[in-house]
């Protein structure tokens, strides 16, 4: 086996991901209304707004600067062209597009994904997306059996596409998330109520067996990004109401938010979206600074010069948005939502791949659920045709060293236990902790309890010729691709809209 | 993760069978047997393991949880790049963490998790971890040369005067013994450039005079220290 450091040079580094579709890129979204200031350019620097988006360098000012080239800030770039816009730029900080998708390179043109990967029902702006794009979608693989394990005992059981939650426990998040505006929580009848509560609050009323809250450490963890205790219920319910108010719809795989994959990886959808947009998007040029934010003209400050626009799309998360130097500083509830936005999500993701999925003919499907141990949740990624087989797994970065060597033999003797010795010799294994990504951080956001009832306020409202994009700031399906492309999508009108009250 | 309709299906089985073997009649199919077996074990080590955690943590759900996916679920995770928690003074934890909070010691990821913590919590995460027997580093291996080259640099630089007579911890001062490599590694880096600085501002001019070799070495000797024995 030969590790996958070896043929990646990007291998890991760190953020994760969860199961559902997580993250696009980051950012943003948009908002509501759309400045209230009507600024009127001066004559000159209208005078400048040529199509090419390498004008800035000779002191000309664009339309509009983008930071952030994931699904949002791509999907907003793309909306702003369809509309006739081409006096724009986007500038990603790393070396590729797709910020919290990621594809492993199998070789022979499969891939497997570090990152965000699936959509469900209800999706619908990415499953659009992905038709425009002639992107293809297929079935996450379920059918067979799902084995826990738990100290040296296993026990697999079909669960027939869900993680076998308690449905009367569901019926009730589901009933208290009809009241839970999914893209605005804070604004919830019973907000200031139920944001004093973390999940773990709640569940510890509900007399569970010690199996179920294992089983509520693991969901919570996958689909919120930290165990209950600190897991905000009012966020919790808030993510329930983007699937339509029902848990299964958010946490299950049939009829749920794992269920489709997209042929190709999901950092395809970035990558065709960057294709088409060619030079205007800047790989490399991190913005370290933005000054006069408050003028008609801002200034952004990059590793690779200073770019000038009317309007600035931030499709990036709050907490990457926290590590940027605003001049002047962002009004204090902004500054105060940012600094507190929970950054500490980050997934750790591996891949392991066999030359087929040798666990379906066993009967299995390949999930594996452990119990107290580094694995959380293992499942089938295998390319649509099954001509190879690719276990992909969520795990603890505590709980498997960051070396590959000893990472993997470790892995793969716990998915020994529960698929066959075969699982003992994988072809490549893969292994990103997103927390080492700098430029991401964070993947999903666990906020926790009293978090939007105080700072809610602060993530949609513009700022000065500032627009807040990126998935967090969705109004459905935010911290999911999904969201990521509705809120590129909303950042793009927003920007068009000022810019038309200026001319 | 639940194991409802089913599980409960099982356990009636489980309960025959048992009931079968006390009789002297063992099922014929030795498969289904070991079925049996293996949820007895499963189930075991789930009720053993949350026990456990509970005598530790008080009752479900805990809040040291949050720390667990990175520092392990007693602090002694097996990552090199992170830190162990287990066996630190609680007044090191008490002091880093409001350290995060207010951005003195800037890091994005802990300085969220910190501000987003009252006080109270503090004390409770600082006292459960400090509270934690260490275990060794055993996932570490060190190169024999720069463990040597190492040890004396430790003595040198008198790390024991605050850190310990076996750099176990003490009071504001971190247990070094155990530690994860690659983040000594960072912190001596961090304490050098200064982007890390610490109340009493000694790391700087003991970090100044040390080379990248001289840290490498360095951490591969604490890292490797395998004392037991927990900070007062």
């Amino acid at each position: 086996m030969k590790p996958a450091d070896e043929e990646h040079p990007a291998r890991s580094g760190g953020a994760l991901l969860s199961r559902r579709g997580f993250l696009g890129a980051a950012g943003a979204v948009a908002v509501a209304a759309v400045p209230g200031a009507v600024v009127l350019a001066s004559a000159d620097a209208r005078a400048d707004s040529s199509g090419d988006a390498s004008a800035d360098a000779s002191g000309d000012v664009l339309d509009v600067a983008i930071i952030g080239a994931g699904l949002a800030g791509l999907t907003a770039a793309r909306d702003l062209r369809r509309a006739g816009c081409e006096s724009f730029v986007v500038l990603e900080a790393r070396d590729r597009v797709g910020g919290r998708t990621l594809n492993h390179e199998l070789g022979n043109g499969y891939v497997s994904e570090a990152g965000g990967q699936w959509i469900g029902p209800g999706q619908t702006a990415v499953a659009d997306l992905a038709r425009e794009l002639e992107v293809a979608t297929f079935d996450t693989y379920y059918t067979g059996e799902t084995v826990f394990i738990a100290g040296d005992g296993r026990v697999a059981q079909d669960l027939q596409g869900t993680f076998g939650t308690d449905p009367k426990l569901a019926e009730q998040l589901d009933e208290m998330a009809r009241g839970v505006p999914s893209g605005s929580p804070w604004k919830a009848a019973r907000a200031a109520e139920l944001d004093q509560l973390s999940v773990g609050d709640w569940l510890a009323k509900q007399n569970l067996s010690a199996e179920d809250r294992v089983g509520w450490d693991t969901t919570t963890m996958l689909s919120g990004g930290t165990l209950p205790a600190k897991m905000g219920l009012l966020h919790f319910l808030s993510m329930i109401n983007s699937a339509n108010s029902r848990y299964e719809q958010l946490d299950s795989i049939k009829d749920s938010a794992q269920e489709t994959r997209f042929v190709g990886g999901s950092q395809i959808l970035s990558q065709k979206m960057a294709d088409a947009l060619g030079d205007k998007v800047r790989l490399g040029t991190p913005v370290r600074r933005i000054s006069d934010w408050d003028q008609a003209v801002v200034s952004l400050h990059t590793d690779q010069g200073l770019i000038r626009a009317r309007r600035v799309i931030m499709a990036i998360q709050p907490a990457l948005c926290n590590q940027i130097d605003f001049a002047p500083a962002l009004p204090e509830l902004r500054r105060e939502m940012q600094r507190h936005w929970p950054a500490y999500a980050a997934g750790r993701k591996t891949a392991h791949v066999y030359s087929k999925p040798f666990w379906r003919d066993k009967g299995l499907n390949g999930m594996i659920l452990q119990a107290h141990g580094p694995l959380l949740w293992a499942y089938d990624n295998s390319p649509p045709d099954g001509s190879m087989g690719v276990l992909n797994a969520f795990v603890t970065q505590s709980g498997l060293p960051s070396d590959p060597q000893q990472a993997e033999p470790m892995l793969s003797a716990l998915f020994a236990q529960a698929l066959g010795d075969e699982a003992l010799h994988p072809l490549q294994f893969h292994d990103l902790d997103w927390s080492r990504e700098p430029w991401t951080i964070s993947c999903v956001s666990p906020i926790p309890p009293g978090f939007w009832t105080r700072y809610g306020g602060g993530l949609h409202p513009p700022v000065g010729q500032l627009i807040w994009s990126g998935t967090e700031t969705a109004d459905i399906w935010a911290g999911y691709m999904d969201g990521a492309v509705r809120s590129g999508h909303r950042a793009a009108l927003q920007a068009l809209h000022a810019l038309r009250q200026i001319g | 993760m639940s194991i409802n309709k089913q599980q409960q299906g099982i356990r009636r089985t489980l309960v025959i069978g048992s009931l079968l073997v006390l009789a002297g009649l063992v099922p014929a199919g030795i498969s289904f047997g070991s079925e049996l077996l293996d949820y007895q074990r499963f189930s075991e080590a789930v009720e053993t393991a949350s026990a456990e955690a509970e005598a530790k943590g008080g009752a479900w759900p805990q809040l040291n949880g949050v720390c667990t996916p990175c520092h392990g679920a007693d602090g002694n995770t097996i990552n090199q790049l992170y830190p162990r928690l287990a066996g630190q003074p609680a007044a090191y934890l008490n002091a880093q963490l409001n350290a995060f909070a207010s951005s003195k010691r800037p890091n994005p990821t802990m300085s969220s998790l910190a501000i987003n913590l009252s006080p109270a919590e503090i004390e409770q995460l600082s006292a459960f971890f400090a509270a934690q027997a260490a275990e060794p580093n055993s996932t570490f291996e060190p190169d024999p040369q720069q463990r040597a080259l190492g040890e004396q640099l430790s003595d040198v630089g008198n790390c024991a005067a605050c850190h310990g007579a076996q750099l176990q911890g003490q009071g504001t001062f971190s247990r070094l013994a155990g530690q994860g490599y690659d983040y000594l590694v960072k912190q001596l880096q961090d304490f050098k450039t200064g982007a890390r600085q610490d109340a009493s501002g000694v790391m700087l001019p003991i970090t100044v005079q040390l080379s990248e070799q001289d840290i490498a070495s360095l951490a591969t000797y604490l890292a490797s220290l395998q004392g037991a024995v927990n900070a007062k």
